[in-house]
């Protein structure tokens, strides 16, 4: 499995807690833009994907006709002949008919919708640029395009945010046909407005804990898994890009800002959109190669996201070699032991009590 | 002999000591002046003057009024409290002592110890009232201080500013006038004081000495009184500042001698050198190995530089044979050492002088007195570190450590003093009123109870006026216990203490609730206790922590990921395991510094 991720580097404006690499530009420079990425891309020319991913930034700047020509012009470059599954992400106020018709011509088969919540005062407290009424249209509207999947992202922790806004947001998008969401925890990232200037009713993280785990014993109740770390789906419906992602699978990132995971090689892209312009084939910077215990870690460090599935570790060791993973397998013995993670025969689970304190725990799969 | 003068000078702290020698030495061409800075560059002023400060006995040439060359041994004496003992070797090397009190702050009472300790030691004392240029200079006030508090003439005493120089020249004309010279037989059996030593890593513990009787010479062979070690000397000398060779010392000079003194303890302040050919020399009477009086534990912040921990104590011991160390390790701060120290000041001293010379990040745990705690069998047990207790049920009763301190403060700020002292245990003995203006309050304090912060305290409450002085005085019983904490039932040996039973549950809550603030939310509920025994008498949980994940995808950049995680994992490397539980190591730094 291979994944294909493309960086849609411009918003109408940034929010207030956004640290992704993304500039407000009005209008955006997308066809110069669309050029620069397809001449990274010939880079690469001839490799075959089972994924895309448009993501962002805002994916739905591009309008239907630049995703039309995007999509149509990687066909040509790539091998994406046995794509299963094609993503973009969208905004609900540039959620275009027009798009949602590229998309469907286009072969997208999900449609992200960052709707974020369903609470008009919790979207302006944090700048987006919809609001309640236009994210639902989004909703509904790609609910009736024929697109086979359909992802919305909420946030839990808005200011102002109690269990009757997020539980209005989940049970509208859930009666809509929303078969995938991505739950995300409000974070203060350093160097945002919201972290600079954060609102007095920002609910603190014990009220998030809270929050969370009611959203995901609601989910629950109404058939969705809680298959990773943020987020949950009806069985079928889970995001196969980011599965990958998660499995240590390999995958290459277009645009600034990009990250890339080939030949066990991880580097990354620099976040910056004019340099790109000017010479997209030239912008790879920290450029990563692990030794095999350390991947090995690094692996098992993401595969213990992956909630159902687990971390195989007879898998583990037959592919990196039982001696790199040991160590390893000692510490992941412990943890289990004192009930930091749960063990079913070579398969350690992260338990649902353990998902909203999970960094010390990685802490430890990633070094003693 | 007749032309040598030995004498030091004696003050307060901070009354002006190291100025007024640093006149003489410039005024008698010793060093040069800061005028004629011209000629030297500046690096090599600045190492002169240190010498200054750190050579503990220069000798001076000086030529006096009539025309007569004397040699003046100008000989330094530490500056505080902790000291006394050390003081008193000092002095004994001397004939005489100038004793300086600031004009502005008046005869305060390190003064009094001091002129004390010179006057028992049988010196001719010449009172001087120093910084007479300031516009705040009370010279009648201090004249008066003088002859009321200490009995000297104060009409008498010299006028000097040490600052420019004013009134030098007649202080030392007063130096060879007043104080009597050196007497012994210069044929007699060797005979010589260490008061100091200093350390050179070439030629080992080089003493200090004053020669009493006799003289020594390189190629003689001499005996340590007190361990009867013979040592041969390879070299004799006096400062002037550095060191500097000489063919001999004898009767009455001032100077050191190198013989290839490997060990500390064989060259201890106040021992006598003698000569091997008449080992029967009686030793100079009142030699006493160095008491320690306050322990605390020292830990490295990082586990890896232990070595170089043990490293800058040995080097640190050398120069400080008054320092007493031992290893020790805690269940919480790993492998550490205990210190014990003459006193709080000595204390600070040494552990502020090891961070910065040595470079060392270092824990220091609550300092503790050496208590003697009797045994339901009756033995008596000394022990400096509360965690080495006894449990309560074996313990008869325990005592601690007195003091008999001196506090001399202006009459406006008597009750906050007062106050204070009563607040710290402290028994008032007497309040004399040496003159209207000034009390001084004699107070028996337990020794525990003035270590950490009382000074501070005193000074605070006074505006700065007020002065201590303390001596030992022995043990007293106590209605004492030790409270341990505990964390998530794991005993932090580090942060057990001894304390009066009436305050403890006062003092054992605020450690608690101070402890439950410092550690960080843990994925665990964790109970912070304070217990006597088995009693546990103050308690507070700190509820699990509920949010630490990194939710977002971040595009697949799972590098990002690794390195917020590691980056979290480095901040935990800062912790100290407790039991099941990680304190980071500002939780011990904040609770040891923790003043109630």
């Amino acid at each position: 499995m291979r994944g294909l991720y493309i960086h849609i580097p411009f918003c109408v404006r940034k929010c207030a807690y956004c640290d992704f690499y993304s500039l407000p530009l009005n209008p955006p420079p997308v066809d110069a833009y669309l050029e620069a990425v397809l001449r990274e891309a010939d880079g690469y020319a001839g490799m075959t994907f089972q994924t895309l991913y448009l993501g962002g930034g805002t994916p739905s700047l591009l309008g239907g006709k630049g995703l039309r020509k995007l999509i149509e012009r990687l066909r040509r470059i790539f091998d994406l002949s046995a794509l299963v599954e094609a993503t973009i992400e969208v905004n609900p106020e540039s959620a275009t008919d027009e798009l949602r018709s590229a998309a469907r011509d286009s072969g997208i088969t999900r449609i992200s919708i960052g709707v974020q919540s369903l609470a008009d005062g919790e979207l302006a407290a944090v700048g987006r640029v919809h609001n309640s009424a236009q994210a639902l249209d989004a909703v509904r509207r790609a609910g009736n395009s024929g697109i086979f999947g359909l992802s919305a992202d909420l946030i839990i922790g808005l200011p102002g945010q109690d269990w009757l806004s997020l539980r209005n947001s989940l049970e509208t998008l859930t009666g809509l046909g929303v078969n995938h969401l991505s739950l995300y925890c409000l974070s203060l990232e350093e160097g945002t407005p919201l972290a600079a200037n954060p609102p007095v009713d920002l609910p603190p993280d014990d009220r998030q804990a809270e929050l969370f785990e009611q959203a995901r014993l609601f989910l629950e109740q109404r058939g969705f898994r809680h298959y990773e770390i943020s987020n949950f789906a009806v069985k079928g419906h889970e995001c196969l890009h980011n599965l990958n992602y998660w499995r240590g699978g390999e995958y290459l990132g277009l645009g600034p800002a990009s990250a890339s995971h080939i030949g066990g090689r991880r580097f990354k892209n620099a976040a910056n959109l004019y340099a790109y312009l000017v010479n997209p084939a030239g912008q790879v910077i920290e450029v990563e190669e692990l030794n095999p215990v350390a991947k090995a870690c690094e692996e098992a460090m993401l595969r213990l996201r992956l909630l159902a599935e687990g971390l195989d570790m007879k898998e583990l060791s037959l592919h990196f070699g039982a001696t790199n993973t040991a160590e390893l397998a000692g510490r992941l013995g412990e943890m289990a032991q004192s009930g930091l993670l749960v063990c079913d025969g070579a398969t350690y689970r992260l338990p649902p009590s353990r998902v909203l304190v999970s960094n010390p725990i990685f802490g430890r799969v990633l070094s003693k | 002999m007749l032309n040598i003068r030995n004498f030091c000078i004696i003050a307060h702290i901070d009354h002006g000591k190291s100025t007024l020698a640093d006149r003489i030495l410039e005024l008698t061409k010793v060093i040069h002046t800061t005028d004629n800075a011209q000629f030297l560059d500046n690096m090599e002023l600045e190492r002169e003057r240190g010498i200054t400060i750190k050579a503990k006995a220069i000798r001076i040439p000086y030529r006096s009024k009539n025309g007569e060359q004397y040699l003046l041994n100008l000989i330094d004496t530490p500056g505080h409290v902790d000291f006394n003992y050390e003081v008193s070797r000092s002095l004994k090397a001397c004939e005489g002592a100038v004793l300086l009190v600031d004009a502005t702050q008046g005869v305060e009472a390190q003064t009094i110890g001091n002129a004390y300790l010179a006057i028992n030691a049988g010196l001719e004392i010449i009172p001087v009232i120093n910084k007479i240029d300031l516009p705040n200079a009370q010279i009648d006030h201090c004249r008066l201080q003088l002859t009321e508090m200490l009995g000297l003439p104060g009409d008498e005493a010299l006028l000097v500013s040490a600052k420019d120089g004013a009134g030098v020249p007649e202080l030392l004309e007063a130096v060879i006038k007043q104080i009597p010279p050196p007497q012994g037989d210069v044929n007699g059996p060797l005979s010589c004081l260490i008061f100091d030593s200093a350390y050179d890593s070439y030629r080992g513990v080089i003493p200090h000495v004053r020669i009493f009787v006799g003289k020594v010479a390189a190629g003689d062979r001499i005996i340590v009184k007190s361990t009867g070690k013979a040592f041969e000397v390879d070299e004799v000398g006096y400062f002037g500042p550095g060191m500097i060779p000489c063919p001999v010392l004898q009767t009455g000079d001032v100077g050191y001698l190198g013989a290839t003194i490997r060990e500390v303890n064989d060259a201890g302040v106040g021992d006598t050198i003698i000569s091997a050919q008449y080992p029967d020399t009686p030793a100079i009477p009142g030699f006493r190995r160095a008491q320690p009086m306050v322990y605390c534990g020292i830990y490295p912040i990082n586990t890896n530089e232990y070595p170089r921990l043990t490293a800058a104590l040995q080097k640190f011991q050398l120069n400080d044979s008054s320092i007493v160390y031992e290893k020790e390790t805690s269940a919480a701060l790993g492998y550490g050492y205990r210190l014990g120290f003459l006193g709080m000041l000595h204390m600070e001293v040494t552990i502020e002088r090891l961070k910065r010379e040595y470079g060392q990040e270092l824990i220091a745990t609550m300092p503790s007195v050496v208590y003697k705690v009797v045994n339901i069998k009756g033995e008596e047990l000394m022990i400096d570190n509360p965690s080495r207790f006894p449990s309560p049920n074996n313990i008869d009763h325990i005592e601690e450590p007195m003091v008999k301190a001196q506090i001399i403060v202006p009459n406006e700020f008597i009750g906050p003093c007062m106050e204070l002292s009563e607040a710290k245990r402290g028994n008032l003995v007497s309040m004399d009123y040496p003159e209207p203006k000034t009390v001084i309050l004699t107070y028996d304090f337990p020794l525990a109870e003035i270590i950490t912060d009382f000074y501070d305290k005193l000074k605070s409450v006074s505006r700065g006026y007020a002065s201590m002085d303390y001596d030992f005085t022995g043990y007293r019983s106590g209605d004492l216990v030790k409270v341990d904490i505990l964390v998530k039932g794991s005993q932090v040996d580090a942060l057990s203490y001894i304390t009066v039973r009436e305050f403890a549950i006062t003092k054992a809550r605020a450690l608690v609730h101070k402890l439950r603030k410092l550690i960080p939310r843990q994925q665990i509920e964790i109970p912070v206790q304070a217990a006597i025994g088995s009693k546990v008498i103050a308690r507070e949980d700190i509820v699990a922590l509920r949010k630490d994940v990194l939710a977002k995808c971040y595009g697949g950049d799972i590098t990002r990921k690794r390195k917020l995680l590691e980056k979290q994992k480095e901040g935990k490397k800062r912790m100290k395991m407790v039991g099941s539980v990680e304190v980071p190591q500002e939780a011990f730094l904040a609770l040891l510094k923790m003043e109630e």
